[in-house]
């Protein structure tokens, strides 16, 4: 299944509890609270609808939204 | 002189509504919460919430730092939240160190399991939501507290099948005596309508197919309920320093065990639970009282509890006005000790008793009992609280109207 960065964005919004509007591409992952098991839950959610393998542990705190979206959506186009 | 433990705040979640309020007003109006439910897999007659009623209830909460939350948690934490509130107590800083929290639940959340052991065994998918032992694990409800409250103190969650939420508040009134903590945000939370659940409750053939039916004749069983009910208890002094609206004492509590039979009461067990309650508050069981059972509907529990009912209180029921709300609420399992506690306050306090729901007449085998059949107005100024448990987990409360 084709992913979005929509897609990515509206997940990490339903697992992380962050508002949808919050996730400006610039912020990162600590400014906005978004904490290991968040990501942690936002890649099960990834991998269980979109079949994508993705290793949580690439996923580096000061990640920006726009960083964790192009290494998701790269991951997916593989 | 034992210090006297007092309620500033009360919160309650069931089939009757969201709020001590609406719970209040349909117990005393006779508008029971048991229906028909067809939720995922689960259908029958139940004492069910609908899951838009308790989202709308907590969308003011903040909740987001608390992960995944379980019914199990959520109803909880709109319990307590309503509890921490009418006490005026949210930002006080004995929230912070001289607070406890002791939550009864007799199992732990049962649709995040449910929807876990779908993914394992129906659909063989091998992997499982990280947050899978965080949001089910039966002591999240009392972390989750913790967490939106700042209560850094004793935290714990006491699980004693029917009996759980009875057992917490009990101990939390035993906390503050011994001077351990001021406060105490204790009750109970159980969300066990969900398949799994739904399915093994059926399995011991305990669930009646019709209604919640106390003490009646052609009682064929309990019916399942779900929900939280979360009281603020403190010690009176620091109730009357920070001048707090006092609404009832908290008095006595007595606990046992039968150690006979898994799923049979024991009449033993049951008075000796009864009798401690009493002497726990310094008061005689043979008095008249508002006696509030732990009235499930079943065969066995509503003849043996009439029985052990008949026994201590003796000559005192005479002029005591007994209820059974489970027939209003159905069995909410572990928080169901909590919210007859609340509903059995609200009675002293307004002087009412809510009728016993759904009873066709007499059983011989319950004998007789001063049933209220219907609402009526009442002057006890004391309330027992009875909650048995499978695995024969006894605890009854004591309540004292405030005067």
């Amino acid at each position: 299944m084709a992913m979005t960065a929509e897609d990515v964005l509206s997940i990490i919004a339903a697992e992380s509890g962050v508002d949808r509007a919050a996730l400006k591409p610039e912020a990162t992952l600590v400014d906005l609270d978004i904490s290991s098991i968040d990501v942690a839950s936002v890649v099960f959610e990834l991998e269980d609808r979109f079949g994508v393998a993705i290793e949580p542990e690439n996923i580096a705190p000061d990640f920006t939204i726009a960083d964790f979206v192009d290494h998701i959506v790269s991951l997916a186009k593989k | 002189m034992k210090r006297k433990v007092v309620i500033t705040g009360m919160g309650c979640v069931s089939g009757l509504g969201i709020g001590v309020g609406e719970t209040w007003r349909r117990a005393i109006e006779g508008e029971g919460a048991i229906r028909p439910i067809d939720r995922s897999g689960v259908q029958g007659q139940a004492a069910w919430i609908a899951p838009e009623d308790v989202s709308a209830a907590a969308a003011d909460l903040e909740l987001r730092r608390l992960g995944r939350l379980d019914p199990l948690s959520l109803y909880a934490l709109v319990a307590a939240a309503e509890a921490v509130e009418a006490a005026g107590l949210g930002d006080h800083p004995s929230l912070t160190e001289r607070t406890a929290i002791l939550l009864g639940c007799g199992s732990p959340g049962n649709a995040t399991l449910d929807a876990a052991f779908e993914r394992l065994y129906a659909k063989g998918l091998g992997k499982l939501h990280p947050q899978t032992i965080p949001s089910s694990m039966i002591s999240a409800p009392a972390s989750h507290l913790a967490m939106l409250f700042g209560v850094h103190g004793p935290t714990m969650v006491i699980s004693s099948a029917c009996a759980s939420s009875a057992n917490a508040l009990g101990e939390a009134l035993h906390m503050i005596r011994g001077g351990r903590v001021e406060v105490a945000i204790a009750g109970g939370t159980e969300a066990c309508v969900s398949y799994g659940s739904w399915v093994a409750w059926h399995a011991l053939g305990v669930v009646a197919p019709d209604t919640c039916r106390p003490f009646s004749r052609d009682r064929q069983g309990l019916a399942l309920g779900e929900g939280a009910a979360i009281l603020v208890l403190e010690s009176e002094e620091h109730a009357v320093a920070r001048g707090a609206a006092i609404l009832g004492e908290l008095a006595g509590y007595g606990a046992s065990s039968d150690a006979a039979d898994m799923t049979a009461p024991d009449q033993d067990g049951i008075e000796a639970a009864i009798r401690a309650a009493h002497r726990d508050a310094g008061i005689a069981p043979d008095q008249p009282r508002l006696i509030s059972t732990h009235g499930t509907g079943t065969k066995l529990n509503d003849a043996v509890e009439a029985a052990a009912v008949r026994a201590v209180h003796g000559a005192g029921l005479e002029g005591s006005t007994v209820i059974a709300t489970k027939s209003a609420h159905g069995h909410l399992i572990g928080g169901s000790g909590a919210v007859e506690f609340v509903i059995g306050m609200k009675a002293l306090a307004e002087g009412l008793a809510p009728s016993v729901l759904n009873y066709l007449g007499p059983d011989p085998e319950c004998g007789d009992l001063p049933l209220a059949l219907a609402p009526q107005a009442i002057e006890h100024d004391t309330l027992v609280s009875n909650s048995f448990a499978f695995g024969g987990l006894n605890a009854v409360l004591i309540g004292r109207k405030q005067t």
